[in-house]
């Protein structure tokens, strides 16, 4: 489970995040929604304490990520915006690294790492450096790492960007074998498409700040709309940096 | 925590090792540079030594057949050919006639003072020609019943104190600095590639999302330069000792030689060195904000132990220097090869402040790695 509870930063002359609280449950799939610049990378950068918040609290599993960084961070997996590949390792060796840092054995990660080989169906590319990949197999890659160690919580930022089609259906399917399997999952996104099919809940968030929350068909009542992109645009007040 | 130290550890030397250009940075300066002082050595060899033979052309040689025979014997001979030296020696109509009648009789030596190559050759004939002449009076005293003696009321006799590895003070210097700057060159790349470098290709966020210490990280990283320096140092000594075999010592009149011990002792003072020298370079490269950036600020910050080097190769202020981090090594093993004894107290004071330097800079990368504007090279 995350919680943020009136959380304020500035950076810069921007108030980046404004008095921002939710709650992402675990078993559930939550978008974080807004259009660029709503502070969501901020957001998601103060959850894993790269960002020190100039208020509020951030807590993973009840854990305040400012008290005990270290122990948040263990039940944590992050899918970051870019991927921050290791070009001259291999899948192989960049997942169970990753899976070492995180906490596991030798023994432990080599095994979790074949696991999410399998998992993401990696085996034609595992032993090949990642130098050169495509788009598809970086995401892949890069979503290996986060889950690779089994954390309770699972953070995507943008996961979706650049991908064809087969990469992002196979992303949703993993992130629903996820929810199944009882993580939470929370992730951010500015393409409503994504977040109408995949989402149990919708944080829409604007200026730093927690605009409605609710499953796609709650937000739509809402605001009186049939789409959730005519609800989204209505809540948000503006059309500006969305993408269909 | 050192388990997750060695996987870090494991993970950044994979990634040098397969990074080409950190290689060949380690493989260019071991293989290049104790080849290039080797260049350097055999310069300095033609430059000091004069040939053997040295052909000048000697005018109106029939006037002076005696003389002749004399600069013979002392290897100036008339020649022609490719090793013409631009020094002319003309000996005048009158010459035999002068010799006769005990006048000074005049031989003119034709030759451009200000050429610096000339000058040995040139100082060898001149030399030669006194040689002569004083034989010369020699024979003319000896002849009137006089002892050649009495014209030389001073007799200077020259002691050299100097041992042989001690006269090549300055070479030994340029030597030395040349093993020891192995541990700036063969880092470097390494150094900027996984801290600058790390940044700009976005990993240093997700490596900074997992549950780790900023320590980890930083030890890893300097564990790993430090690891790549020493290579570097130790295949440069080992070129070294290898290369420096085919120089001509003898005719230099010393000898570097790179010894066993050389090489255990230079690895030992050099290891605090090498740590200094890669906290340095990830420091600075943290704080820039891209790879071009960082490489800029890096060769700023090989100027300073590089002025110290050469300082301490000139022999200038030795008594500070040698309490300074670079030059206070560099000191140490140029006695060792002069065959002095090494002075201990300076020696450890100016490894305890390189090591207290590299803990500073370390202490301040783990402060960087918290803080925002270091993360994302605000």
């Amino acid at each position: 489970m995350i919680e943020v509870k009136h959380l304020s930063k500035r950076i810069g002359d921007v108030q980046a995040l404004d008095d921002l609280s939710f709650k992402a449950l675990n078993g559930q799939i939550t978008g974080l929604l807004g259009p660029n610049g709503a502070g969501k990378t901020t957001c998601l950068r103060t959850l894993f304490g790269l960002l020190q918040p100039d208020d509020g609290v951030a807590e993973i599993d009840g854990i305040d990520v400012r008290k005990d960084p270290i122990a948040a961070k263990q039940q944590l997996g992050l899918f970051p915006d870019p991927f921050g590949l290791y070009e001259r390792l291999t899948p192989r060796e960049y997942i169970s690294y990753f899976a070492e840092l995180s906490g596991l054995s030798k023994a432990q990660a080599k095994d979790a790492t074949e696991r999410a080989i399998q998992m993401l169906k990696l085996d034609d590319i595992a032993d090949r450096r990642c130098k050169g990949f495509s788009q598809g197999q970086r995401m892949k890659t890069a979503l290996a790492q986060a889950i690779v160690h089994q954390p309770t919580n699972v953070i995507l930022d943008e996961p979706t960007r650049g991908l064809d089609v087969m990469s992002t259906r196979l992303l949703r399917s993993n992130l629903q074998q996820l929810k199944e399997q009882g993580h939470c999952v929370l992730f951010s996104s500015h393409v409503m498409q994504e977040v109408a099919a995949l989402c149990d809940q919708v944080i829409v968030m604007a200026k730093g700040k927690v605009v409605a929350v609710g499953s796609p068909e709650k937000l739509c009542e809402m605001a009186g709309e049939t789409s959730l992109e005519e609800a989204f645009i209505k809540l948000i007040g503006s059309d500006e940096g969305i993408a269909a | 925590m050192m388990k997750l130290l060695n996987t870090l550890l494991k993970k950044e030397l994979v990634d040098a090792i397969r990074d080409k250009r950190s290689v060949m940075a380690v493989m260019y300066y071991a293989i290049g540079s104790p080849l290039l002082m080797c260049g350097i050595f055999f310069m300095l060899i033609n430059k000091f030594s004069s040939p053997s033979d040295l052909n000048i052309t000697i005018k109106k040689s029939q006037n002076a057949p005696d003389l002749v025979r004399y600069l013979e014997s002392r290897g100036i001979t008339h020649g022609t050919g490719e090793d013409l030296k631009a020094i002319t020696l003309t000996i005048s109509h009158d010459f035999a006639k002068d010799m006769n009648q005990g006048k000074p009789a005049t031989v003119t030596l034709i030759a451009d003072n200000s050429e610096q190559k000339l000058k040995s050759s040139i100082n060898r004939v001149q030399r030669a020609l006194q040689g002569y002449s004083s034989e010369m009076a020699s024979l003319r005293l000896i002849a009137r019943g006089i002892n050649p003696a009495v014209v030389q009321p001073i007799k200077v006799v020259m002691e050299d104190q100097a041992t042989k590895q001690s006269k090549g003070s300055f070479i030994f210097g340029v030597a030395i600095l040349s093993i020891i700057y192995a541990v700036f060159i063969c880092g470097m790349n390494h150094a900027i590639d996984t801290s600058a470098g790390e940044r700009e290709r976005n990993s240093l966020t997700l490596l900074l999302s997992h549950p780790l210490s900023t320590r980890q990280i930083v030890l890893s990283k300097v564990l790993a330069v430090t690891t790549l320096a020493m290579t570097g140092l130790l295949l440069t000594l080992l070129v070294s000792k290898a290369a420096y075999t085919i120089v001509p010592w003898q005719e230099l009149g010393f000898t570097i030689n790179v010894s066993f011990e050389f090489v255990v002792l230079g690895c030992l003072l050099a290891l605090p060195i090498a740590i200094m020298a890669s906290t340095l370079q990830l420091f600075v490269s943290f704080f820039a904000k891209s790879f071009k950036e960082a490489q800029t600020y890096i060769s700023f910050t090989l100027f300073v132990p590089m002025m110290l080097s050469i300082a301490t190769s000139y022999d200038l202020a030795p008594d500070t220097l040698q309490w300074l981090p670079v030059s206070g090594q560099q000191q140490a093993l140029m006695d060792f090869i002069k065959g002095k004894a090494i002075d201990m107290a300076p020696l450890m004071a100016s490894n305890l402040i390189t090591l207290l330097l590299s803990i500073g800079l370390i202490l301040g990368m783990e402060k960087a790695l918290k803080s925002e504007k270091t993360i994302f090279g605000l």
